[in-house]
């Protein structure tokens, strides 16, 4: 199911007609209304728009992470739409690395263990976890940082470990959430860039939510999100900054 | 990933020590008052470890071990008369007032043990011959009554010391061990026919006849016989324990009293391990979603939730009966209160316990069971 290298359409991500409402009855709020959307392989896809238009729901629904009511949804061939619950949750657990806006590190355990957590996860040993561990660390530029706590980081520092830790099990989709709004301008460059990086893999794709305009550059393609549709689709960021966007 | 359970829990210090301390105040107040209640229920049947026998004979009316109705002397004889029974001899239980040395008053519960036999005899004798008793005018005491009958500040009494029963001097010619009765009283041992002299005179004066069943017929098999041939109540050991404890159930406050306090231990440990455990889950809800997001089933989170639960209830377990243990003795070198713990009462906490960690896991993992993974991209 979702090991095979074979994309619908030559598309990582491919989202059709997704419909997602929250509440019911009069608070009923529709998220995302008939959605169309497609993330390539070996790009890195912004999700951009302002609050509430339903570029959060979107990524949660391409995730796995949020069940939605109607549409359909592959992800590198896997129909997400017609997945149970259980095979949702083991496809997340291969394909799929998470990068959130609050980094959400575990602060009891060290930056090694919560870097090897993924790994755990997925049934590997702990001495080969943490070994893979180490060795993604040290590409980030964190070696000898690996039994600090992630408190003791600074922010740039704790996106840095939370970008290792969603690489560390080699995922195929990377989905990022506003990774770059709690960090100043050069931090959210630097992460910008490792993340321009991790989408440069042919076998992968990284789909960021943001809303940070300073970071819009480093998009492959954009999708331009409104009250919860795909407004727009760019194909370079200079497309988009012509448009008059920015 | 089990590892990383026990870090998160034992990272949040705060949370770890008030759960820790939650199920050691549980287990601390459910095994130490069961420990002491069943110290008391022991104390209520201390006699019949005082004067073993494998049968006792008393009045038809009688219901446990502490109040007897006085019977026939000539009892003892129809009792000897019943097919399967291989000797009985008669026995004297009162509680008398003795006088010491500077005149004041002390109840103690006097026992008058067949002079020929000396059956009912104290089970460990400290000092002193049993034997002695023969002697006229004597008494062996417990180390109760030692303390009871010296003078406040005084020099304790010993063998060859002297005290009233009734206007008759007592003569202590040994010191034995004994299992200290419910109401306090100290024993003072002596023959039947002393006793006889000791006791004020009443038309009845023979307490309980404590026999023995021949070789091939069961301690109950003798004593439904002799109920039937001389219509006298008739236990065996246990049947005596389990009616005197089932009186105690019934006639007095003291489950009540005691079960509410260990009741109260429950309630505490699930209403403190269970909020605290609780609210452990819903501050670490984020982290909890995020490992969902990345791929954790729910039941990999829920048996690293019992994990934790576990690990907290045994701590505190542990410590809540090594308490106990430290209680008991304490308490077991003074002689009160009661204490008497079977292993069996450490199992039952045990299994208390784990439930209360149960119950509280249960509590979190019903909200991880719930938890949408998608909770850690809300800001």
């Amino acid at each position: 199911m979702a090991d095979t290298n074979g994309n619908k359409n030559g598309f990582a991500v491919h989202v059709r007609n997704v419909t997602k409402t929250f509440g019911t009855g009069e608070a009923q709020v529709v998220a995302l209304k008939g959605v169309d959307f497609d993330a390539r392989m070996g790009e890195l896809l912004m999700i951009v728009g302002p609050s509430g238009c339903g570029k959060t729901t979107l990524l949660s629904v391409i995730a796995g992470t949020l069940v939605f009511e109607a549409g359909e949804i592959d992800v590198f061939d896997s129909p997400l739409h017609r997945l149970k619950n259980r095979e949702v949750t083991e496809f997340r657990k291969r394909n799929v690395g998470f990068i959130f806006q609050q980094f959400n590190l575990i602060p009891t355990l060290s930056i090694l263990e919560n870097v090897s957590v993924p790994l755990l996860i997925n049934g590997v040993g702990r001495v080969k976890a943490e070994k893979k561990a180490r060795e993604v660390l040290e590409r980030m530029g964190l070696a000898g940082r690996e039994n600090d706590r992630p408190t003791l980081l600074s922010g740039g520092q704790q996106q840095r470990v939370a970008i290792a830790r969603a690489l560390v099990h080699d995922p195929r989709l990377v989905i990022c959430d506003e990774p770059t709004s709690a960090l100043d301008k050069d931090t959210g460059a630097k992460i910008m860039e490792l993340l321009r990086d991790v989408a440069r893999h042919p076998d992968r794709c990284v789909i960021v939510v943001t809303h940070d305009n300073r970071v819009f550059k480093y998009a492959d393609r954009m999708t331009e999100m409104e009250d919860g549709r795909v407004h727009k689709v760019h194909e370079n960021y200079s497309q988009y900054e012509q448009k008059g966007n920015h | 990933m089990y590892r990383l359970a026990l870090k998160m829990l034992l990272g949040d210090r705060a949370k770890y020590i008030m759960l820790v301390g939650g199920l050691t105040f549980a287990s601390l107040l459910m095994t130490q008052q069961c420990a002491v209640f069943f110290g008391l229920l022991s104390w209520t049947t201390s006699h019949m470890r005082n004067m073993r026998a494998s049968i006792w004979v008393v009045d038809p009316k009688v219901e446990q071990i502490n109040e007897i109705k006085a019977m026939r002397d000539t009892d003892v004889n129809r009792v000897r008369s019943v097919t399967g029974v291989a000797y009985a001899v008669p026995l004297y239980a009162g509680v008398i007032q003795a006088r010491i040395a500077d005149g004041s008053f002390k109840p103690v519960q006097l026992i008058g043990l067949d002079s020929a036999t000396l059956v009912g005899r104290p089970p460990v004798v400290l000092s002193g011959r049993l034997e002695d008793l023969r002697l006229p005018h004597t008494v062996m005491v417990d180390e109760l009554a030692i303390e009871r009958l010296s003078l406040r500040g005084g020099r304790k009494i010993g063998i060859g010391d002297t005290f009233e029963i009734n206007d008759r001097e007592a003569r202590i010619i040994g010191i034995c061990k004994t299992d200290r009765h419910f109401f306090g009283y100290p024993y003072v041992f002596t023959t039947y026919d002393e006793a006889m002299q000791f006791a004020p005179k009443t038309r009845k004066m023979l307490s309980m006849v404590l026999a023995e069943p021949v070789k091939g017929w069961t301690a109950a098999q003798t004593a439904r016989q002799i109920e039937n041939e001389t219509h006298l109540k008739a236990f065996t050991e246990d049947e005596f324990n389990k009616s005197t404890i089932k009186w105690f159930f019934k006639n007095t406050g003291i489950p009540a009293s005691f079960g509410t306090t260990i009741i109260l231990g429950f309630i505490v440990g699930i209403v403190v391990s269970g909020q605290t455990f609780y609210s452990f889950v819903l501050e670490n809800l984020r982290n909890l979603g995020a490992l969902k997001a990345m791929g954790a089933s729910n039941w990999l989170l829920a048996r690293m939730l019992m994990l934790q639960a576990l690990t907290v209830g045994f701590i505190g377990y542990g410590i809540g009966v090594g308490l106990t243990v430290l209680f008991g003795f304490a308490v077991l070198k003074t002689g009160q209160p009661p204490f008497l713990l079977p292993y069996q009462l450490p199992l039952f906490t045990l299994v208390v316990i784990i439930f209360i960690c149960m119950f509280a896991a249960l509590l979190g993992i019903r909200k991880i069971y719930k938890l949408e993974a998608a909770v850690v991209f809300r800001g």
